[in-house]
Parts: C-alpha cells; sequence; structure tokens
C-alpha cells in the first residue's frame, strides 16, 4: 500500500544538496553551527508538519524512532571521536617505503574497531611527521583517505557511519563480517599499490636528494599516549556488540533500550574524558567543535529522511534499480557526492521496496529483515560495499576525507585541489570498484 | 624619472632575483623603494567543498596557513629591509591582506615602476604555482612593469633591446621607459619584425627618432625571419648581449592570443634577461 506522497523526499534532497554546495558558495555562513541548524530546521518544517498529520500514534512512533537513532548515532561518533582524540602517537618514525606501508596496514585493520574517522584522527599527524622531510607526500595522503578514511570501516558497525546507522535499523553486529573478501580485496589491492607507487618516489627522491633522505633517518622512540582509551574502546565494542545481540531481550525494543546503550556510550566518553591527560589532548588539538557539526547537520538528515525512507520502501521496485550491482553503483556514485550515511539508509530502503516485491511485509525500519532475505542480503552487501567504499572518491563523501585533508596541509603537505583529487581516485579506485562489482555483485 | 619603485615580497628565489636588482636601479637614480608583502587571506578562507564535521577542520586550517602566510610576509619584509639598509636605498616595507591581483594593482598607481619576479607566487599557500597573478597584473597594469628572472644577473646590463612592433603598448613602453632614467649611460638597440623589410626598418625608424627626440641614442635593426618573434628577440638579445628588453606587454587581444599564442608569455617564460613591459 502506498502511504508516502511523493513531495515528502524532496525536503531530504535539498537538505543534502545544500549540505553538498553551501560550504562552497557561502562558506563564511555555513561555518556557524547555528545556521547548520537553522538550515536543517527549514527543510524539516514540511516534514514535520507531514509527520503530525500522520497523528499521534503513527507520527509519534516515527519521531521517536527518530530521536532514538539519532541519539544513539551521536552518542556512538562522540564516543569514539573523544576516545581516539585521547590517544597520542608521539615520536616519529622514518618515513620510508616500509614504515609508511605499515601504517596504512594498521589503519585499515584499526578502523573497524575505532571507526575510520578515530582511526584517522589517531594516524595522520604521525604519518605526515614521520614523512615532513620528504619532498613529495601527497601520495602518501591521498592513499590514507583511500583505506584508513574509507576502505577500511567495512567490517564492523563501528567502522563506517552507514553501517552504525544499518545496525541501528537491526543489521545483526556481526553480519557486516561477511563483507571481509570485499574489504580484503580492496585494501590489499591498494596497500600492494602504495607500496609500490611510494617505492618508486622513495628511490627517485634518493637519486635526486639523498641528502634529505638520510635526514629522514633520524627518528624518535614511539610513544603511545592515552593508552587508557584502549580500554574505553574496548567498553564501546562490548556496549554496541552486547546491545546488538541482546539489548532487545534485555530492554524491549523501545526507549529504554535506547537510553541505555547511549547511556553507556556516553559513559565510556566521559571516563575516557575524566582519564586522559590534559597535554594528551592538547597536542591532539581536541575540540568539540566537529562533533558538535556532525550533530547538528545529521539533526536535519535524521528528520528529513523520514518520509523520504518510507518512499523508498513502498516504491523501490518501481524505480528501475533492481540488480545488486546497480545498488553497488547507485549508492556508491551518491555516496561519493553526497555523505555516505544518509545514502546509505537510502539505498538500504530502497532495497527493501525491491526484496519486498508488491506484497512483501519488510520494514526500511527493520534493516536485519534484509540480512536473512535471499535478495535481500546481496542487495544489503551491495549498498553497504558502495556507501563505504565510494565515499572515498571525493573529499566530500565521507566525513574524515576533509578533516585529513585539513591536517596535511596545516603540515605543509600539498594537497590536490577538490577536482585533481577527484581525478586521482578516479584514476584508483574506480578500477578497482570495477573489479568488485564483476566479482561480487 | 623613476624615483618610487614598488617591490613585490614573496620569498620565491625570482623574488631574491627582483629585490637585487630593484636596489641596483633605484641607487643610481635616488628612488624609494617599497617592499609589498601580500598575506591572500581571502583566496585561503575561500569557501570549499567539505564533508560533514569538516568546517571545524577547515577554520583550523584556514587559521594555520593564514598565521603561516603573515610569518612568511614579515620574514621577506625584513629580509628586504635589511638589504635595502645594506645597499644604503631608502625604503620600507608593507604588508597588505586581500588579493594579491587587487593589492598590487592599486599600490602599482601611485609607482613609477614595479619590480616582479617572474616565478612570483603570492599565493604559496594554497598553490604550487601562481602565474595567473603575474598575467593579470602585466595585463592590467597601467605602469611597467620589470619582470625579474630567478637567474638574472644581480646589475642592469649595459645594453638594452627595446622590441618595438608600432602598438599602442609598444609606443607606451618606449615612451616610459625613455624618460625612466633607465637609458642614460647605456647603449639601446631597437628591433622591429617584420614579413616585410621595409615596413620593418619603417617602423624601427620611427622608434629610434623617438629616442633620439629624447636625446638617447639608438640602433636599429630590421629583421625579416622565418623564425618565431620570440625566437627572433632572444637570439638578437644574445648577440648583443642585451641586459634588459624593453616591449609593450600583451598587444594582442586576448581571443587573438588564444589562438596564436602570446609573445610577452612566451618571453617571460623563457628568456633569462629582465624584461620591462608596459601594457
Amino acid at each position: 500500500m502506498l502511504h508516502t506522497p511523493t513531495w515528502a523526499i524532496f525536503p531530504f534532497l535539498t537538505y543534502l544538496l545544500l549540505i553538498a554546495v553551501l560550504p562552497l558558495f557561502l562558506g563564511s555562513f555555513w561555518e556557524h553551527n547555528r545556521n547548520k541548524l537553522l538550515v536543517a530546521a527549514i527543510v524539516s518544517t514540511p516534514v514535520l508538519v507531514y509527520i503530525f498529520q500522520l497523528g499521534a500514534g503513527e507520527g509519534g512512533r516515527l519521531l521517536l524512532r527518530t530521536a532514538s537513532d539519532y541519539a544513539a548515532f551521536i552518542a556512538l561518533l562522540g564516543a569514539l571521536f573523544t576516545i581516539s582524540g585521547g590517544i597520542c602517537l608521539t615520536g616519529s618514525l622514518v618515513g620510508s617505503p616500509l614504515v609508511n606501508t605499515g601504517f596504512l596496514a594498521a589503519g585499515a585493520l584499526l578502523a573497524s574497531v575505532i571507526g575510520t574517522t578515530g582511526a584517522s584522527v589517531l594516524l595522520i599527524r604521525p604519518l605526515v611527521r614521520a614523512n615532513e622531510k620528504r619532498g613529495y607526500a601527497t601520495h602518501l595522503v591521498v592513499f590514507f583517505i583511500f583505506i584508513v578514511s574509507n576502505g577500511a570501516g567495512l567490517l564492523t558497525p563501528l567502522g563506517d557511519p552507514p553501517l552504525f546507522l544499518g545496525f541501528l535499523r537491526g543489521v545483526p553486529f556481526t553480519w557486516t563480517l561477511r563483507l571481509l573478501p570485499v574489504w580484503a580485496l580492496v585494501n590489499g589491492v591498494l596497500v600492494t599499490l602504495f607500496a609500490i607507487i611510494d617505492r618508486m618516489i622513495w628511490n627517485r627522491e634518493r637519486v635526486r636528494r639523498p641528502a634529505v633522505v638520510v635526514d629522514a633517518q633520524v627518528r624518535e622512540p614511539l610513544r603511545l599516549q592515552g593508552a587508557i582509551n584502549l580500554l574505553w574502546l574496548v567498553a564501546i565494542v562490548t556496549v554496541v556488540f552486547l546491545m546488538g545481540s541482546y539489548g532487545t531481550r534485555l530492554f524491549g525494543d523501545g526507549v529504554l533500550r535506547s537510553v541505555v546503550q547511549v547511556a553507556g556510550m556516553v559513559g565510556c566518553a566521559a571516563l575516557s574524558l575524566w582519564t586522559t591527560p590534559r597535554e594528551v589532548h592538547q597536542t591532539n588539538r581536541f575540540n568539540w567543535a566537529p562533533i558538535v557539526e556532525v550533530a547538528a547537520v545529521f539533526a536535519g538528515v535524521f528528520v528529513t529522511m523520514i518520509p523520504a525512507l518510507s518512499f523508498l520502501g513502498e516504491r523501490g521496485a518501481t524505480l528501475g534499480i533492481t540488480k545488486p550491482w546497480q545498488f553497488f553503483w547507485a549508492s556508491g556514485a551518491l555516496s561519493s557526492v553526497l555523505d555516505n550515511a544518509p545514502t546509505y539508509l537510502t539505498f538500504a530502503s530502497l532495497a527493501v521496496g525491491v526484496a519486498n516485491g508488491p506484497h512483501g511485509t519488510l520494514s526500511v525500519d527493520d534493516l536485519g529483515a534484509l540480512t536473512v532475505h535471499p535478495t535481500g542480503q546481496i542487495l544489503l552487501t551491495a549498498v553497504s560495499c558502495g556507501a563505504v567504499l565510494m565515499g572515498a572518491i571525493t573529499y566530500i563523501g565521507n566525513g574524515p576525507n576533509f578533516m585529513v585533508k585539513a591536517i596535511a596541509e596545516q603540515h605543509h603537505v600539498r594537497m590536490p585541489s577538490f577536482f585533481g583529487y577527484t581525478l586521482w581516485s578516479l584514476a584508483i579506485l574506480v578500477p578497482i570498484f570495477g573489479l568488485v562489482s564483476h566479482l561480487f555483485f | 624619472m623613476i624615483k618610487n619603485i614598488l617591490v613585490c615580497l614573496e620569498g620565491s628565489p625570482s623574488t631574491t632575483a627582483a629585490v637585487r636588482l630593484a636596489i641596483d636601479v633605484a641607487k643610481p637614480l635616488a628612488a624609494h623603494l617599497v617592499g609589498l608583502a601580500i598575506v591572500d587571506e581571502p583566496d585561503i578562507r575561500a569557501g570549499t567543498p567539505t564533508s560533514i564535521g569538516g568546517s571545524a577542520f577547515k577554520h583550523e586550517r584556514d587559521d594555520a596557513l593564514v598565521a603561516d602566510a603573515h610569518k612568511h610576509a614579515s620574514d621577506a619584509m625584513a629580509l628586504f629591509e635589511r638589504r635595502c639598509r645594506e645597499a644604503n636605498v631608502p625604503a620600507k616595507a608593507l604588508e597588505i591582506v586581500g588579493r594579491p591581483v587587487d593589492a598590487i594593482l592599486e599600490e602599482m598607481e601611485t609607482r613609477d615602476l614595479t619590480v616582479l619576479g617572474r616565478d612570483v607566487n603570492f599565493k604559496f599557500e594554497i598553490e604550487k604555482e601562481d602565474a595567473q597573478t603575474r598575467d593579470t597584473i602585466l595585463h592590467r597594469a597601467s605602469t611597467p612593469v620589470l619582470v625579474v628572472p630567478e637567474a638574472a644577473p644581480p646589475k642592469l646590463g649595459g645594453t638594452v633591446l627595446v622590441a618595438y612592433d608600432g602598438s599602442g603598448a609598444a609606443k607606451r613602453a618606449l615612451s616610459s621607459f625613455a624618460s625612466s632614467g633607465l637609458a642614460t649611460g647605456r647603449d639601446i638597440h631597437v628591433v622591429t619584425i617584420d614579413d616585410n623589410g621595409a615596413v620593418a626598418w619603417e617602423m624601427a625608424n620611427r622608434a629610434v627618432e623617438t629616442l633620439k627626440a629624447a636625446d638617447i641614442p639608438a640602433k636599429g635593426h630590421n629583421i625579416v625571419s622565418l623564425l618565431s618573434n620570440q625566437d627572433v628577440i632572444i637570439r638578437l638579445a644574445k648577440e648583443i648581449d642585451a641586459g634588459l628588453i624593453v616591449m609593450g606587454a600583451f598587444t594582442r587581444s586576448r581571443l587573438r592570443e588564444l589562438f596564436s599564442g602570446s609573445v610577452t608569455r612566451s618571453l617571460v617564460d623563457t628568456t633569462e634577461i629582465p624584461l620591462y613591459l608596459q601594457h
């Protein structure tokens, strides 16, 4: 049965478009979180009116569900941001090809535990420091974004926000482990390719500027400060895993479950703040501005996507995207120019519509049902891979991309422009994604 | 006579050569030097696509780059003032926050000559190369510009080659050069290039007469050649050991430049001889 009017998806589309273009054309306006909230409020108003018209029962249920998802989402991102901001890798490594490759490989493993943002925050500064004597480090940061800030986050719901959104909507915690072959292929190829390119550049520098390469050999021992945060990290993983596995059984499927989940994550963040030495936060230049910004922008995303997701769930089968490879490329293409988290939910909802057919009973509120549906599970795999992997195609596809670029530029690494970076990713990533599409979808 | 010279400072090797030459030019003319350093804050802070959560990092990055640009500017100004002091040339340094082209064009209006390094890059915080600023200044400048390559000798040579094509820009360049005081004590050669030797000869004579009217003796060269204009100019400049080339800048329209290229840009990009240009 079709309930959702077509117009109700336009606030969502408009908002995603505004998020992409406002920083470019009204940069100083968009810089203020108050203005972001204002834009979110304006775009959300017609959706809120629509929801109120549904009545206290259905409208209230939708709003409550959205509010609890939003709270859990922001709590997780905030907790991971706080905890990873409390860990600092000091000292300086030799920026040799072996060390750089090791760094990226370690980041690929770490990102699935502490998230792509956390791994990026933790590793980018030491990596740039290790290479500051080298003449050219652009390739290093570009591959860092490809691997650590994006591709690495495919294995767990903690890895990348899209997967956590799926988890909040019922995808089991361990389901994403089935993406291991894709994760291994993409990151394996990228790390190998990086090792070859970095070796070539290193050899060239050794011929042209031998003194610089010799100078790069001077090293300080590595030290991990704020190591207590590793404990809080384990605690976060435990909270998320337990809530995913036993939360409904223990606390029901309602508000109480969300409250416990949020409280667990906020508790871990609070413990991190309490136990982390102030110097570590100072070294990491830790502040709340990024997470406040994420909270402000996602407030609008969560509200405006309510009718959009319902619409896609109801009419997905009629929109022309039905094959797994289509889901992979379409969710990926949109994830590269819009944020990948809402894009994931959009296409996961579309997958519900396709899997449902005309008489299905799957709901966009329970994406977990897709994981046991014969068609649904391959569609969800395609959407997960597309949204996570192709977030790397532009600086705006995934949260950490621009952060890594900005931090690298502060350390005087010359980074490509928006389009320059996109050329890098089209040349390197798209062939790899073609292989993924051919082998898996 | 040149009395007030603007020198663009940004710390690149060609700017170092520009400062050296500006001091050499200023000294015999008793001219005053003004070193201009620019912090291109508008471009550093310009809007750019950012991911969600990226604004805070952009803000932090912009602050760091602006602070770095201020430090870069103050270092360049201090070095400029020290060099002028050592050479006993009166000078002051000026820092402006704004877009380089606008700042330079505004400052140029009250100066007799602007000295610019060939590879000048005021956008060094965000771009590796910045030929755009230099070309826009050469296109829009109403006063003469001395473009100095990195490998230019520290002193202005004793021979000057005036490349003359009879255009308005060439006439303005010739006229301002004649009254600049730079011709004093130097051998002046005028070259004209045309497929018709008689036309070239007539053009060369006109330029020589103009200089003669300002009490500057000059020798004319009319050349008919299969080579490109810039190759002829460079070849002759080498033959006569020219230390300066004087010419009108960008005498063709931008549309014609698009299709047939620009002699000015080719010369600016390739020659190791300082160029005295006027649009």
